[in-house]
């Protein structure tokens, strides 16, 4: 666990004229599990979609091995998307076809796949995340735990080296939370993916996160292990892991 | 029951997947059990695991037994994840089997279509004309913004297309009616057909693709995100909030509509007259008003009321019955359209009879 797949080198980010992203930079490394937590509205979502190229910088870089992100074109930041597996908060599955066709889609697009082999590819996925059952089912037929998984098995469809997961057990009970904390952890094992998470869930952080970020206001305030929390956090850190309230919240209106 | 026996290569991937297939396609051709043995296999991949899923599913629908074997370390714990996926699949939803059952399962869909149709327009029809005067109140709100949306920002294109329809209505008439030379008469067709007809059908139909969708569209997303039941949850009854406003809004914007619409139907005439066939404008302009009874626009007036009541109630129907997502949203606003013109004609089928045969015009 010493190479490095992603660099984050001093990233800025406005929407119209606020500072959503303030000077954040970070590095990934493969295999790893890399959280990403913060209060809501700090600019953890938004710096998820520049990480996946969805959304440009003002200014910074994000560098995939030595390549540059932010000054691609659309058709290298296309390459560069395949080899990336993004499931979304609202799971982003596509309301028209069936979940075994989701997961099939990019197998079928631009996966060097055996079209012979894709139904079977298919159905492995979705027995990875335990919805072998579910493949010829519409996503409206589906509960909002199940969703999640179907998104997880289409964004790991491709074994791409780097899976982005926005809030993977947001809304879930603490059993599928737990289930989708395992399951993360085995991919990686298995397949030796890196994981970049944003979320909320503290049981979750302690148990999946090699290390985190901790965004507030668009700015870094803590980069380390959980266990770094009680040795070097700052009191923000700490509250956020202790779950103490402020009057902060109310003041800032979100 | 022979028993065939395969060993995988120590790295498993798709190209050494797709030689395994092939040696177990060839070593249990005819049936028989298969032993996959991962005992070399170090390594395997997404695609190497699908090869062997690939393979449980040939064995199996040959009536074989599958087993894999001393699979070890990480390789074993792959297995053992993908395990429910070396079963057979789950066979696809089928239709239902018998012809009476499908008959009847329309029909019950149908009447329970129709009733949830009924439903709602008592519903509309309370909180629009009773509920007010029960001092249980109107969105007037919500009624203004309506309209504003509904007909002022609708002006433009009822009147450019009434306009251009009206142009050539009499480009159509004034090739035929050349030949007995009663070109002046295309003042009194295009003043009767557009009182009668062709206003109203025409700035029904703008609306329809306007409105009638645009309400569909926003009803079925409101639904799909929960808005509806939040709405509901709250013991808000939602045609007070959403239908009654929008159907007394549609009922006062389309016959305003269409009396642009008429007025411009008549101007383009007029412009092809004038320019045209060259009489002057006073001409024109008092054959037109000759032509003009009150019984016609009565018959355009009476035709758009229902047209608008209609749009409004298809386009909340529709949204209510959305199923599914995104692309319920699609099917939804599509049916509303369709039906919207559908029962157009269908209104102004009944129009025409009555007219025709009971007042004799």
């Amino acid at each position: 666990m010493s190479e490095t797949i992603l660099r984050v080198e001093n990233l800025v980010t406005h929407y119209g004229e606020t500072k959503v992203l303030d000077g954040v930079s970070f590095d990934v490394e493969k295999g790893e599990i890399f959280v990403i937590i913060g209060g809501s509205g700090c600019g953890k979502s938004t710096l998820l979609k520049h990480m996946c190229g969805l959304l440009r910088p003002t200014s910074g870089s994000i560098y995939y091995g030595d390549r540059d992100i932010t000054v691609m074109d659309e058709e290298e930041l296309v390459t560069i998307q395949r080899a990336i597996g993004i499931a979304l908060q609202s799971s982003g599955l596509f309301n028209s076809m069936t979940i075994g066709d989701n997961v099939a889609m990019p197998l079928r697009e631009y996966g060097n796949v055996d079209p012979a082999l894709i139904d079977a590819v298919v159905r492995m996925k979705l027995s990875l995340v335990g919805m072998a059952t579910a493949q010829h089912l519409m996503p409206s037929e589906l509960s909002g735990g199940m969703r999640k998984r179907a998104g997880l098995a289409r964004a790991i469809a491709l074994d791409p080296p780097v899976v982005y997961f926005d809030e993977p057990s947001a809304g879930l009970d603490p059993i599928m939370a737990a289930g989708l904390d395992d399951l993360i952890l085995d991919l990686r094992r298995m397949l030796g993916t890196t994981f970049i998470i944003v979320t909320h869930e503290l049981d979750s952080i302690r148990k999946i996160a090699d290390r985190m970020l901790m965004l507030d206001r668009g700015k870094t305030v803590f980069l380390g292990t959980v266990d770094d929390v009680e040795t070097q956090g700052s009191d923000r850190v700490r509250q956020f892991f202790d779950r103490r309230a402020d009057e902060y919240i109310t003041q800032r209106n979100i | 029951m022979t028993e065939a026996r395969v060993t995988a290569p120590p790295r498993l991937g798709q190209e050494e997947g797709r030689q395994l297939i092939t040696e177990v396609k060839a070593r249990a051709g005819k049936g028989g059990d298969v032993v996959i043995d991962l005992g070399n296999t170090q390594e395997m991949d997404s695609l190497g695991g699908a090869c062997l899923v690939d393979t449980a599913l040939i064995v199996k629908r040959r009536n074989g037994a599958f087993r894999i074997e001393n699979a070890r370390g990480p390789v074993a714990e792959f297995i053992e994840m993908i395990e429910p996926a070396l079963h057979p699949p789950p066979p696809r939803p089928k239709p239902e089997d018998s012809t009476f059952v499908e008959i009847g399962g329309k029909a019950l869909r149908y009447v329970g279509e129709v009733g949830e149709f009924l439903a709602l327009c008592f519903d509309a029809f309370y909180w629009t004309i009773i509920a007010p005067f029960e001092g249980r109140g109107f969105r007037w709100g919500i009624f203004v913004d309506e309209v504003l949306e509904m007909g002022v920002r609708a002006v433009r294109i009822v009147f450019l297309m009434n306009f251009l329809l009206g142009l050539i209505i009499a480009m159509l008439s004034a090739a035929q009616a050349r030949g007995f030379g009663i070109t002046i008469y295309v003042a009194d067709l295009v003043m009767i057909g557009f009182a009668r007809e062709l206003a109203a059908i025409m700035t029904a139909v703008v609306v329809s693709a306007r409105t009638g969708a645009a309400i569909a569209a926003e009803i079925a997303t409101m639904k799909v995100q929960e808005e509806i039941d939040a709405m509901r949850g709250m013991g808000l009854s939602t045609s007070q909030f959403l239908v009654a406003p929008k159907v007394l809004a549609l009922s006062v914007s389309l016959p305003c509509l269409m009396t642009i619409g008429l007025v411009a139907g008549i101007l383009g005439g007029c412009v092809w007259g004038v320019f045209v066939l060259g009489f002057p404008p006073s001409v024109w302009l008092d054959e037109t008003l000759g032509a003009a009874h009150l019984s016609d626009l009565m018959q355009g007036y009476l035709k758009t009321l229902f047209f608008a009541i209609a749009i409004a109630l298809i386009g909340c129907h529709n949204g209510f019955r959305v199923t599914g997502g995104s692309r319920g949203v699609g099917l939804m606003t599509t049916r509303a359209v369709v039906m919207d013109i559908f029962v157009m004609i269908c209104i102004d089928i009944v129009f025409a009879a009555i007219f025709y045969y009971v007042l004799g015009r």
